[in-house]
């Protein structure tokens, strides 16, 4: 009898923690028939947008809201398909905050923008772009698309990204990219660090130039590279003896170096005003 | 003599612009412009068939090219550069439009875009009588996908291994959109002229 | 070969693959050649296509006012147009010589006339502490910017301030650079980074990035 009469008190608590739950936090689900190809665009002022390659040939959406304060709007049109968090009169960081969780066909190309994210996409080889404010951004496991991260002061991460162009603008969030490589990588950053840990592989232009931010990047000692590494006040370290080669620019020691190392297939581009530069050698166990 | 005429009357070559648009002469910037604004223009037109589009793309191409002048060390020809920097540009824009650049092998085209298959279909031979004009103007109603392809391939004549490269497909997709292509404009020259032929 | 292999076939025979199979097809069938000779006119008619007439005056004058603000367009000096038409683009030792003689003489003449005290000739490199130093008020256009971005979301305010001075710093910077060595690329590269930059700030205050 006990037993019951205590069971009959926990549905009750739970049946009531959800009715509560429920009526704070809203959750949808869409689904969106798509074909080869499929663009999907989300704008989220607040809160996370996470997209993984997962069905084939449909869209699945999963958005928390975290108010009514918020609303989705969404539209397809043929395989493009948009999802745009309104945010309603009286609406602030908290209750206009929509968490989603997005499966894409590992073909489709994506667009985010949000303010605060953070945002989250892999395994995909579509194109990728991402605007961020504050948003962290987080990629990984990308091939042969387009990658494209603005940000005012997000955390970039790019891991295992190859293939592909990637172009990354941000103005003081660091950018640290492991397993980058492709035919372009360009990094353009004021004040924030850029950290590269790679090969330098894929006969590709690596540009990675800052303003203040130091930058660091690290290759293994058997990288095939045509390097040029200069700062106008910050110093500059090489790890590795590279080949020399010519210049336009007078090779001040300290403030810049340039040559070759294997068979120069990738050119390498370390350019910073008045940041650190260290071309690092990778460790060997 | 002013600046202007002596540019005009030095026929100012191509080489001798570019080295003063390094050093930042205004008018060396727009005899650059004006030498090529017309193949740019024409090829941003192609790709997009929208004039206002065409023009804010003609803008950030030479605005890109420009910035990047002091780079340019002769070892490809100046207009090649430049062309290639259209591309490019066009192509960016149509992804972040989220328009298909690589058009798609499967029907995401509507039944409408995709060409019949009517083989000799109608009775009325285009070869030897295409009119240009009519051409542009079919050209303009393709589908964005194919149209990137043809005006790439058979218009501006890039290979097929270049416009894999550029808009990321395969050389086979390549081919066989371009194929796509030509057979949609083939149906919708003979669907107009045989239009017209039907008008009292 | 039914038509419809041979026009499968079509995208790679008619890059130059045809093989002896598709060459017996043709022959044999009318429609099938009426139709390669539709796809080859419409592609040799694409390559004669004429240009599209010039964009509007707007995109230059665009461009222009873009070039000049990042300082890309500037005058040069008379010295520096007249070497471009007297000089090879590839400047050999021999000339390297004279001309640094003469650069020192006349380096020496000016110092001599203007005697102890003056300050330094005019287009001595001015250091970036000295630049860093003479911080400037925020321009119009980015005074507008914070009061818009205020009056959306005053959060933002102190943010985008932060934002925009570190911008303006780079661009101040970059600008000094190109203004001491013109011709380096880095330097350029810089000044276009820089304005990238400041753009994109434009952009997400004004959620003009969003569609």
């Amino acid at each position: 009898m006990l037993s019951r009469q205590r069971a009959a008190q926990l549905v009750v608590v739970v049946v009531l923690v959800g009715v509560v739950l429920a009526t704070a936090e809203d959750r949808k689900e869409f689904r969106f028939k798509v074909r080869k190809g499929a663009s999907i665009s989300v704008v989220n002022q607040y809160g996370p947008i996470s997209v993984k390659a997962g069905a084939r040939k449909e869209v699945l959406v999963t958005a928390i809201l975290h108010s009514d304060k918020v609303e989705i709007d969404q539209g397809q049109s043929g395989s493009r398909i948009t999802l745009l968090s309104h945010l309603l009169p009286g609406a602030d960081a908290t209750s206009g905050q929509v968490e989603y969780q997005i499966v894409v066909p590992a073909d489709a190309s994506v667009t985010l923008h949000s303010t605060t994210g953070p945002l989250h996409v892999e395994k995909l080889h579509g194109d990728v772009i991402l605007e961020s404010n504050t948003a962290n951004v987080d990629l990984r496991d990308l091939a042969d698309g387009h990658v494209h991260v603005k940000t005012l002061n997000g955390l970039v991460t790019l891991t295992n990204i190859v293939d592909g162009h990637v172009e990354i603008t941000s103005l003081g969030g660091d950018v640290m990219l492991n397993a980058v490589s492709g035919p372009l990588v360009e990094v353009n950053s004021s004040s924030g660090r850029i950290n590269y840990d790679g090969d330098f592989g894929g006969e590709g232009e690596y540009s990675l130039t800052s303003h203040t931010g130091d930058i660091e990047a690290t290759a293994p000692g058997d990288a095939s590279i045509d390097v040029t590494a200069r700062s106008e006040q910050g110093k500059v370290i090489s790890d590795f003896s590279l080949q020399p080669k010519h210049t336009s620019f007078p090779i001040r020691a300290g403030s810049a170096f340039a040559g070759t190392m294997g068979k120069a297939a990738s050119s390498v581009r370390l350019f910073s005003f008045s940041g650190k530069i260290h071309l690092k050698k990778r460790q060997t166990n | 003599m002013t600046d202007a005429r002596k540019l005009k009357s030095d026929k100012l070559s191509e080489a001798d612009a570019i080295e003063r648009a390094k050093l930042g002469d205004p008018l060396a910037f727009e005899a650059l412009y004006n030498l090529h604004k017309r193949r740019v223009y024409s090829l941003c037109l192609r790709m997009t068939a929208n004039t206002a589009a065409a023009e804010d793309l003609t803008q950030e191409a030479f605005l890109q090219l420009f910035r990047k002048i002091g780079t340019f060390r002769g070892e490809s020809a100046f207009s090649t550069w430049l062309h290639r920097m259209a591309v490019n540009v066009v192509l960016m824009q149509l992804r972040k439009k989220n328009l298909p650049v690589v058009p798609i092998d499967e029907t995401l085209e509507t039944e409408e875009d995709a060409p019949k298959k009517e083989l000799g279909g109608l009775d009325l031979n285009l070869a030897g009588s295409i009119d240009r004009m009519q051409l542009q103007r079919v050209i303009e109603a393709l589908p964005p996908g194919y149209r990137t392809i043809f005006v790439l391939h058979d218009v501006e004549g890039y290979e097929h291994n270049e416009i894999a490269d550029m808009v990321g497909c395969s050389i086979g997709n390549s081919k066989s959109q371009l194929h796509k292509a030509r057979m949609k404009l083939r149906e919708l020259l003979k669907t107009s002229r045989a239009e017209k032929a039907a008008k009292p | 070969m039914t038509c419809a292999e041979f026009e499968q076939a079509l995208p790679d025979a008619s890059e130059g693959n045809r093989e002896f199979e598709h060459e017996q097809h043709l022959r044999s069938c009318s429609a099938c050649r009426s139709l390669v000779a539709d796809l080859n006119a419409i592609s040799q008619q694409a390559r004669a296509l004429q240009d599209c007439g010039d964009p509007s005056p707007r995109v230059w004058n665009s461009i222009e006012i873009a070039l000049t603000r990042e300082g890309i367009i500037r005058q040069p000096s008379r010295g520096e147009l007249a070497s471009v038409h007297r000089f090879p683009s590839r400047w050999s030792s021999a000339w390297l010589l004279p001309v640094a003689a003469a650069l020192l003489v006349t380096a020496g003449v000016v110092r001599y006339e203007r005697g102890p005290g003056q300050r330094v000739m005019p287009n001595a490199p001015t250091t970036t502490a000295q630049v860093a130093s003479m911080r400037p008020e925020p321009s119009p256009d980015d005074r507008q910017l914070i009061e818009s971005v205020a009056l959306r979301s005053p959060a933002m305010k102190a943010s985008y301030e932060a934002n925009l001075q570190d911008v303006n710093s780079y661009i101040r910077d970059a600008e000094q650079s190109v203004k001491n060595n013109p011709n380096d690329e880095a330097a350029q590269q810089y000044l276009s980074n820089a304005y990238e930059q400041r753009e994109m700030v434009y952009e997400m205050a004004e959620e003009r990035s969003l569609p």
